[in-house]
């Protein structure tokens, strides 16, 4: 009674998970809502769960619930990678957006006519010639 | 409406000058570590009179400073694949008013004079697509391993996305801005290329295949695609249709 309580707690909560999971990707937490309600109702009908045991050739009733276990693990592992790939879509877009505004400020600059006294313009001039910076060089050019 | 062109007969033959300004026509290149070849690219693109675009994909050589010819770099702060690249490309070639898109691989494999071939089937096709084909053109110093490895990849792309393509990851192609604003690509890595056909495919803009030439060398052989690089892409087309 114990073993099942604690492992019907264990599957609600894959359960409550899996459903605030469902808008971000529906597969999964469908795949994994059916495998915890099939884990809840054979493990408080384990006569069912040998049944069923028997004819997958699992053997155990009790055998049958731990493999649906492995197989929430691993679907819930992959919900992770999932995840994982979700944030790298944010970061590539975080990184697309510096990277283009980086780009579109070089052109500015480089557009833009020289400020300040005279004496002055000649070495900023100088400077932008002389630097290393492949952008700088880049956006001489016109567009 | 699709087209194909399917005319062998054509392929490797001179380009037409373009009749427009060649300054309107935007070559994006993606770049990552070519920091020895990508020089020579954007001057031959130069020549040409195109306006040339590298996004410096947070290599760790000097290709940026080794792009300098270009009229911009681009620079990713970090590295995020090919698609994420050209897809940076793009968006920049859209914003600052492109008439025609080119994507043009960084590794020398892609002959400049094919970029003319794509713009003239763009325009004469009336089409938003212009995909280079090298089984409908040349390619030298193929392997066979490629080959086989291509074809299937081809076969896979036509099952999934409908489109009568007989190249499926040819990193020259040509897009018209309408054509460029439906290509969003998410996925960063190798299989943005079958992610832009299914996008294609999805739009229902019409588009074309030009043959083209493709010249195998040691260095892009290096940079190509493995057997094991088409099981990831598989395994990213996969997973990417498991979330939003």
């Amino acid at each position: 009674m114990i073993a099942q309580t604690v492992i019907s707690m264990l599957l609600i909560g894959v359960v409550a998970y899996a459903a605030s999971e469902r808008r971000r990707s529906p597969v999964v937490a469908w795949l994994s809502i059916i495998a915890a309600a099939a884990g809840l109702y054979f493990t408080w009908t384990p006569d069912h769960a040998t049944q069923v045991a028997m004819w997958a050739g699992v053997g155990r009733g009790v055998d049958l619930i731990l493999y649906i276990w492995v197989c929430i693990s691993l679907i819930v592992l992959l919900n992770l990678h999932l995840k994982l790939r979700s944030q790298m879509e944010l970061v590539t877009v975080m990184a697309r957006t510096i990277a283009l505004a980086e780009a579109r400020r070089r052109l500015s600059e480089n557009a833009m006519p020289p400020q300040g006294p005279p004496q002055r313009v000649s070495s900023g001039r100088r400077a932008l010639g002389r630097t290393g910076n492949p952008m700088l060089r880049a956006g001489k050019e016109r567009l | 409406m699709s087209m194909i062109l399917n005319n062998a007969a054509v392929h490797c033959q001179m380009a037409q000058p373009y009749e427009r300004s060649p300054a309107r026509v935007w070559v994006v290149i993606a770049a990552y570590n070519e920091a020895t070849v990508i020089g020579r690219i954007i001057n031959e693109v130069k020549r040409r009179g195109y306006t040339v675009a590298v996004v410096d994909d947070g290599s760790s050589d000097h290709t940026a400073e080794a792009s300098a010819a270009a009229h911009v770099v681009v620079r990713h702060p970090i590295n995020l694949g090919q698609g994420a690249a050209l897809q940076t490309g793009i968006d920049f070639a859209l914003e600052r008013g492109a008439d025609v898109i080119v994507t043009f691989d960084a590794d020398g494999q892609h002959r400049t004079g094919d970029i003319e071939k794509l713009i003239r089937a763009i325009r004469s096709g009336d089409v938003d697509f212009a995909l280079g084909s090298r089984f409908l053109g040349c390619s030298e110093g193929m392997p066979v391993s490629r080959r086989v490895l291509l074809k299937a990849a081809t076969l896979f792309t036509q099952l999934t996305t409908g489109l009568r393509i007989s190249d499926t990851h040819n990193g020259l192609r040509a897009m018209t801005p309408r054509g460029a604003r439906v290509v969003r690509l998410r996925q960063n890595r190798m299989a943005h290329a079958s992610e832009m056909l299914s996008q294609i495919a999805a739009s229902s803009l019409g588009y074309i295949e030009v043959p083209v030439t493709i010249e195998y060398s040691a260095y892009s052989l290096a940079k190509g695609q493995t057997v094991g690089d088409a099981l990831m892409i598989l395994l990213d087309l996969f997973a990417r249709r498991l979330y939003r």
